[in-house]
């Protein structure tokens, strides 16, 4: 394992989001292959990481660095991230009126492959994707996010990220606003993507999605921070006892 | 001695009027419309529908009036640019080009014309149709849009105009594909084409039509001096009847193109106009539709998409004069460079027009970072049970619709080009004309890709 790059490897990352501190010395570390969940509260800065990682204007890097496969990419734009490989699945993936589904993604695995796919050989991998998923035909000449229920929007994020197949996929809060029929069939997406090829990066705020996806490491976040690293055995101890456990048990000892 | 410039003049009226023989009726009638022509200024860009343009630029004094003798003839050859057309729209569809040299016909449909369908250049028409036309172009008939009284491009157009197409379609008679009129305006500066195009579709009948203007030669921005495109298209959408009008205008960058469009919908009769704005050094439209009727819709829309420093400029206007009328406008525009618009949307409901029910929405997508748009609803509202409502935005493209792009590889401009398209899907993709929607998202995509 150690003789092994990296793909990500955040060092003491400081964030800031117009002009006020969100993530306060992150450090975090993900080899090929793994699967890393980041468990937290409400606002404790999760989906700050996320837009940092690829690359929202918003967010400003003040201190530290983000290696992605051994390179600094705290520069590069949103596409430049995607075409190494950086994937992220958004919590509130927006609508895009007018553009359809299928156009669009044969635009972004085009983009981020470097070359055009042949029409055929693409929708066969599209088809195949779509049926593991559960996702209809029909999906494909609506029009990108616009009236989907929140459990179509989830879909076709993991969709895009099976398709894309990134050496890191970030899902944000995937699991939120899905009932469990729906959690069961995004989870079978995910387990799909996690290969060796891809490493995982799942936040959530809940413990039930790890009942179908079994994360290497747990990692608890709060205040801007990574403050717990533990096992998967974590996160059923967080579930038990709540992040207030966390945060009691830090609390003597301080964090720095 | 060098060739004399044929300004605009009476004596170009004269001429056009001996060489075509025309009646006597439409002499009178265009030496009027040249007399109120005279009496009027030149607009300038403080007028309130001049906006945004740039009319001090076009030298009235300097154009060259395109005056010939053509007559239409069977096309030996079809031109390039109805071939690009009808490869989306439907191959065989009759067909009329225009250029300020000649003008081709082809694809004419026999089993249209048994039905007493008419289609043919508006110099045939005035040949062989005098009688039918004379109802709508003698003085005594002509329509009165707003812009007949004082618009000196309207009036310059009635008294000069030159070439242009006719569509008849009698009683009950149905098209079922478009028919395409195609002006290619040439590549030649300071010269002065005045169409116009009349479309009649007679009670319960249906039609499409496809008009195009465009040059056979894209010339670069700003390059030389502007030559006029002054076109007039009138619409008569009879009882129970429905047209459906495509309106594409593609011209080289030193066209200053203004058209004036009057549509005019009987009772329950429908019309769909989509007006596709893609390029030229100016493009100032005025359209207007008046529902004189009960039961009459129309629906009007728009596409504009402009880069480098052009200007255009629109304005409609829905006179909603008779009671249970209906009118939608949805005018999208995008801008890139320091391309400019101004759209003005008046609505207009009579006292007697109740239970009008009307929307109008114009969007404005600001890509360049010197490009201006602007805005301005206006409603004159005189009945007091009407349901009018309308929405305007101006704005750069969504900064997180932009991000989700590019987190998937696309670049900036592919993310906002991308965008682009969907915002004008949304308008052209259910246009009724057939093949239309995807003929329109290629113009679409070759312009923003250029």
């Amino acid at each position: 394992m150690a003789a092994l790059q990296p793909i990500l490897k955040i060092e003491d990352l400081w964030v800031s989001v117009e002009g006020k501190d969100i993530l306060k010395g992150v450090n975090l570390t993900i080899n090929p292959g793994e699967v890393h969940a980041i468990m937290g509260r409400n606002g404790s800065g999760k989906s700050t990481l996320s837009y940092t990682l690829m690359g929202h204007p918003r967010y400003h890097i003040n201190r530290g660095s983000i290696l992605f496969k051994g390179e600094e990419i705290g520069d590069l734009t949103p596409d430049e991230r995607a075409k190494k490989g950086l994937a992220l699945a958004f919590q509130y993936p927006v609508a895009i009126p007018g553009v359809s589904v299928s156009n669009f993604l044969r635009a972004s695995v085009k983009a981020v492959r470097g070359k055009e796919i042949p029409v055929k050989e693409f929708r066969q991998e599209l088809k195949q994707q779509m049926a593991l998923l559960e996702v209809k035909d029909e999906f494909l000449s609506r029009y990108i996010n616009d009236g989907f229920s929140g459990g179509e929007k989830k879909r076709l994020e993991i969709l895009q990220m099976t398709l894309l197949k990134p050496a890191l996929a970030v899902l944000d809060e995937t699991d939120s606003g899905l009932d469990i029929d729906a959690l069961k069939v995004v989870s079978t997406g995910i387990n799909t993507l996690a290969t060796k090829e891809t490493a995982i990066l799942l936040i959530t705020h809940y413990q039930r999605i790890l009942n179908y996806v079994k994360p290497d490491f747990v990692h608890v976040f709060q205040s801007g921070q990574i403050v717990k690293t533990g096992g998967s055995e974590l996160s059923e101890e967080l579930e038990e006892r709540g992040y207030d456990w966390v945060t009691q048990e830090l609390t003597p000892s301080g964090v720095a | 001695m060098g060739e004399t410039v044929k300004t605009i003049a009476k004596e170009r009226v004269d001429e056009i009027t001996r060489q075509t023989a025309e009646p006597a009726w439409l002499k009178d009638s265009r030496l009027k419309a040249f007399e109120s022509y005279l009496k009027i200024p030149t607009p300038c860009n403080r007028d309130e529908n001049w906006r945004r343009t740039e009319v001090e630029a076009l030298d009235l004094a300097a154009l060259n009036v395109v005056v010939n003798d053509s007559k239409e003839k069977q096309a030996a050859k079809e031109p390039a640019v109805v071939t690009a057309a009808l490869a989306h729209l439907g191959k065989k569809l009759p067909y009329i080009y225009t250029t300020p040299e000649s003008i081709e016909v082809g694809n004419a449909d026999s089993a249209l014309l048994s039905k007493g369908v008419i289609f043919c250049s508006l110099k045939t028409a005035l040949a062989q149709h005098a009688d039918l036309l004379s109802k709508y172009l003698s003085a005594e008939n002509l329509p009165q849009p707003d812009f007949a009284e004082n618009d000196k491009f309207y009036l310059m157009n009635q008294s000069l105009f030159n070439c242009g197409a006719f569509l008849y379609v009698p009683k009950n008679v149905v098209l079922e594909s478009p028919v395409l009129n195609i002006l290619s305006s040439g590549e030649e500066t300071s010269i002065a084409l005045f169409p116009r195009v009349i479309i009649i579709v007679e009670h319960g009948a249906k039609a499409e039509f496809v008009n195009l203007s465009t040059a056979s030669k894209k010339q670069a921005q700003e390059a030389g001096p502007l030559s006029l495109v002054n076109s007039s298209i009138e619409t008569y959408v009879g009882q129970n009847a429905g047209l459906s009008y495509l309106d594409v205008s593609d011209f080289s960058g030193n066209t200053f193109a203004v058209s004036r469009v009057y549509n005019e919908v009987k009772r329950d009769g429908s019309l769909h106009s989509s007006t596709v704005a893609l390029g030229g050094w100016q493009i100032k439209s005025d359209i207007q539709t008046n529902l004189k009727e009960p039961g009459s819709k129309s629906d009007i829309r728009g596409v504009v998409l402009g880069a480098g420093s052009e200007r255009y400029s629109f304005n409609t206007i829905q006179d909603h004069i008779a009671p249970d009328t209906g009118s939608t406008i949805n005018f999208r525009v995008a801008l890139k460079d320091s391309a400019s618009s101004a759209y003005l949307g008046t609505i207009r409901v009579s006292k007697e027009a109740q239970r009008t029910d009307s929307y109008q929405s114009n969007k404005n997508l600001l890509l360049g970072s010197n490009a201006h748009a602007d805005s301005i609803p206006k409603l004159e509202i005189l009945a007091d049970d009407v349901k009018c409502s309308h929405g305007a935005t101006v704005g750069p493209a969504d900064k997180e619709q932009i991000f989700y792009l590019m987190s998937r590889g696309l670049s900036n401009l592919e993310a906002e080009e991308l965008i682009v398209t969907g915002f004008f899907r949304q308008v052209v993709q259910s246009c009724p004309v057939d093949g239309a929607g995807d003929w329109i998202n290629e113009l679409v995509a070759d312009k923003i890709h250029a």
